[in-house]
């Protein structure tokens, strides 16, 4: 591995591991060294986070309502140090994705993510079982109205088509009869709640398993088909590493799902060790999710100020916290990318960069960043931004075309000499905006 | 502020030369400034309108004249009395009073038991079938995303930018193409390229260094190959659009729902002369597993209200004769209602083909009620009849290039 590789794995893993990192969080993990700093995200209950809880405390959240419950959630990206553990509960929403324009209730859909978190990085049928009992999930998937005699499929079909198995791994019978064994799981009172007058206690045949199956069952049966550890190994390579996730990778992370009882913080020890992960190719090689656009950069630019359209934002770049689009969750890769979501990218740019009422505190002063690095040149402070913003991925004659706008004055013209501060803080938001704008910076 | 403005210049500007203005926004631009409002008789449009989730086709084209409906459907039926009837057998639910009205004028075909062997009821797989006119493999291109690119270099309409456009968030699989980058813009108004607004001046410059920075990329990998062109696109199309819609008027008025500024978004373009042969837009909850009576009342009437508003503004606008517009979801419906007073994924469904040059009529038969596949209704009209109908008939194009085989006709056009 070259050295330039040796030094990008770091912010690679933070990149894709969490949200990126600020200056300061980079220093402490360069300092630990790779190994270290993977050990220290697999537990999270390693790192200290009490600055987040006091600062989470002071907003006020209320979690009946959904724009409150976003922005917790924002915060939490933002702010946090325990990376991983964000990222993975995005991985499970996303997984299995309920959103709340039909559950109608943030704070199940807190609880909800409180699930994620409690059950995320452990036996996956303990999740599986967590989020089968969930009432966010059992009002999401009717299985309040799935009754002895009256079935109701959508939670029977959705466990196996995509939250275990995979499509072409169950039959339509086996739809049914798991129907049933899930007959009279409902919720009540905001907790789980066994209906046992409707639940359907006769002999069903369940992927080849047969007797009086309850969820229970259902649960323990497709945790343990081989099909699982493909499935769940192939969607945790499809968000962590690659779009199109390479066999051979899948295969090796299907088998420690395998031998260690489908333990997700086994697989993804594995997963952030292999060397399809670490290789060059892996570097830049994604479509940044929305998520991940505007947390890295929130961080990257150490935006202390979080303004209330931010989520707004994600979700007109087409990722609504608490709100996937169906039960299969984001697609991402390329379907982050429209015309549509482009220009919102775009947007968030100018949202950032721009001078927000001459107030400073909180946000973002490009001239005083360049300052402090001691930058007096136009190369030199492009090279700054670049390196900081997308790695220094961004080809010379690009660059060559950001040094000129820094050059010139507002009307383009090339000037002899800059006429004030005040056109330098113009010229170096506007470039922030630009490398905001390039390709590249789309990558993580 | 501690930066020398002498050190930094003298160190910053060397030799650079200054280039103003890129070439991407001459195309846009040359056509915005000419307006020239479609003649009747050029090249034909299609809107496609996507009833995401699967709605529930029983009840939307109603066998009211048939006593095992009220049977099976003991909660959630629409009562005889409130049916628009089309025939002594079937007819339109009561929200649908506008699609009516538009049948009775003879401009609604509807398509009944339309389907595929072997009817898949995931979402997803399903959805994909309908997008890519594909039941067998996975494949990554949609079926008007094909007919885009073989449209490409013919000289006709698809060759101007913007051959479609996607009236929504995210491009669904049917306009997925090989040689043709399809715009999807959900709000018009949202779709601009900003700049700091205290530096308004700035704007034009930012703008030719964008379109310059971008050229230099290397389109070495598919992620900055899509990129590249997206991006430049996204700039390119949202001037345009902007005057567009600035340019239109109308006295219609389209309900106030996300599906209706849609319907309203894609009368603006098409009254405007925007080269697009395709528009597709989508509307959502139609995956009615329990509550569903209020639910699919609401979300027909949308999809109603929203059509007769849209093809009022084309008659007043003198272009109904060139737009043709189709719904399709991903199934139909389980015949029997569920415990929650709701109906899982089934099979079949009806589609609905409008507008001025349709030949409106029912086409097919009913499905049997009791004579079922697993509970589901058996399909009797071959989706990609329904296509290689519009394709040829309407599109002027050779479906059996794009559908890989060849499928009759319908009469409905």
């Amino acid at each position: 591995m070259s050295k330039r590789d040796s030094q990008a794995l770091i912010p690679h893993l933070l990149r894709r591991a969490g949200f990126g990192a600020t200056p300061v969080e980079l220093e402490y993990y360069q300092s630990k060294g790779y190994d270290k700093t993977l050990d220290e995200l697999l537990h999270p209950d390693r790192a200290a986070n009490d600055a987040l809880d006091d600062l989470i405390a002071a907003q006020n959240f209320d979690f009946t309502r959904v724009e409150d419950l976003k922005r917790w959630w924002l915060f939490r990206m933002c702010f946090t140090k325990r990376p991983l553990e964000e990222k993975l509960a995005l991985f499970w929403h996303g997984h299995f994705a309920t959103s709340n324009k039909k559950v109608n209730n943030p704070y199940a859909m807190y609880q909800q993510n409180l699930t994620f978190r409690k059950y995320g990085m452990g036996p996956f049928s303990d999740l599986l079982l967590g989020v089968s009992k969930d009432p966010a999930m059992i009002v999401w998937l009717d299985n309040q109205q799935n009754r002895k005699g009256s079935p109701n499929e959508n939670y029977a079909r959705e466990i196996m088509e995509l939250f275990s198995l995979g499509i072409g791994n169950y039959s339509e019978n086996d739809i049914k009869e798991g129907a049933k064994a899930f007959t009279g799981w409902q919720t009540k009172n905001s907790t789980f709640f066994f209906n046992s007058t409707q639940h359907d206690s006769s002999v069903k045949n369940f992927l080849g398993k047969s007797g009086d199956l309850n969820g229970d069952d259902v649960v323990q049966i497709v945790s343990s088909q081989p099909a699982a550890s493909q499935f769940i190994a192939r969607k945790l390579v499809a968000f962590f590493v690659a779009d199109n996730p390479d066999q051979g990778m899948v295969d090796d992370l299907a088998a420690v799902y395998i031998k260690e009882n489908g333990n997700t913080r086994s697989v993804l020890k594995a997963l952030f060790t292999h060397p399809i992960f670490m290789n060059d190719k892996a570097f830049h090689a994604k479509i940044k999710s929305p998520s991940e656009l505007v947390v890295g950069t929130i961080k990257t630019l150490q935006v202390k100020n979080l303004d209330g359209d931010l989520t707004a934002s994600m979700s007109r770049m087409g990722q609504s916290l608490f709100e996937p689009p169906s039960v299969k969750g984001w697609d991402g890769g390329h379907a982050w990318i429209s015309t549509n979501t482009m220009m919102e990218r775009f947007n968030l740019a100018t949202r950032i960069t721009q001078q927000k009422f001459d107030a400073l505190e909180g946000y973002i002063s490009p001239s005083q960043m360049v300052a402090n690095q001691g930058l007096t040149n136009a190369r030199g402070m492009v090279d700054y931004f670049v390196n900081l913003l997308v790695d220094g991925d961004i080809p010379e004659p690009a660059k060559t075309e950001l040094i000129k706008y820094v050059s010139s004055d507002i009307s383009g013209k090339s000037v002899a000499a800059i006429p004030d501060d005040k056109l330098l803080d113009a010229k170096l938001r506007g470039l922030v905006h630009l490398i905001m704008t390039m390709p590249t910076y789309q990558l993580s | 502020m501690s930066i020398s403005r002498r050190n930094f210049l003298k160190a910053g500007l060397g030799a650079v030369s200054v280039t103003l203005g890129g070439t991407h926004f001459l195309t846009l631009a040359a056509q915005a400034a000419n307006f020239d409002p479609r003649r009747v008789g050029k090249s034909k449009i299609l809107v496609t309108i996507q009833l995401a989730g699967g709605n529930d086709g029983i009840n939307t084209v109603i066998p009211y004249g048939v006593g095992e409906y009220y049977h099976v459907r003991p909660q959630i039926n629409i009562p005889e009395k409130d049916v628009l009837p089309l025939t002594g057998q079937i007819g339109l639910h009561p929200s649908m009073i506008g699609m009516s009205d538009l049948y009775k004028a003879g401009k609604v075909g509807i398509i009944l038991g339309a389907g595929y062997p072997q009817p898949n009821r995931s979402h997803f797989r399903s959805i994909e079938i309908w997008q890519t006119a594909d039941p067998n493999k996975i494949i990554e291109t949609g079926w008007l995303g094909r007919y885009l690119d073989l449209a490409k270099g013919q000289g006709g309409d698809a060759d101007y930018p913007l051959p479609a456009v996607n009236v929504d968030s995210s491009l669904p699989k049917t306009l997925s193409a090989t040689q043709v980058v399809v715009p999807s813009v959900a709000n018009v108004y949202d779709f601009k390229f900003a700049t700091d607004q205290h530096y308004q001046q700035d704007r034009k410059y930012q703008l030719s260094i964008f379109n310059e920075a971008y050229s230099k990329f290397d389109e070495n990998s598919p992620s900055i190959d899509l990129l590249k062109k997206v991006g430049i696109d996204s700039v390119e199309a949202a001037d345009y659009l902007l005057k567009v819609v600035q340019n239109y008027k109308s006295d219609v008025s389209y309900p106030d729902t996300g599906f209706g500024k849609g319907m309203k978004f894609i009368a603006q373009m098409i009254t405007a002369g925007v080269k697009s042969q395709i528009y597709n837009i989508s509307l959502g909850g139609f995956d009615t597993h329990a509550g569903q009576k209020g639910a699919q009342a609401n979300l027909l009437k949308q999809l109603s209200e929203g059509i007769t508003a849209f093809q009022k503004d084309l008659e007043a606008h003198h272009v109904d004769g060139d737009v043709m517009v189709m719904t399709f979801s991903e199934f139909g419906r389980r015949v029997a209602e569920n415990g929650g007073r709701g109906t899982d994924h089934g099979t079949a469904e009806p589609l609905f083909i409008v507008g001025s040059g349709v030949k409106g009529g029912l086409y097919g038969e009913y499905p049997s009620l009791t004579n079922l596949d697993n509970g589901d209704l058996k399909f009797n009209v071959d989706f990609r009849t329904v296509y290689s109908t519009v394709l040829d008939r309407w599109l002027k194009a050779d479906s059996h290039q794009i559908l890989g085989a060849n499928y009759e006709n319908i009469k409905f056009v």
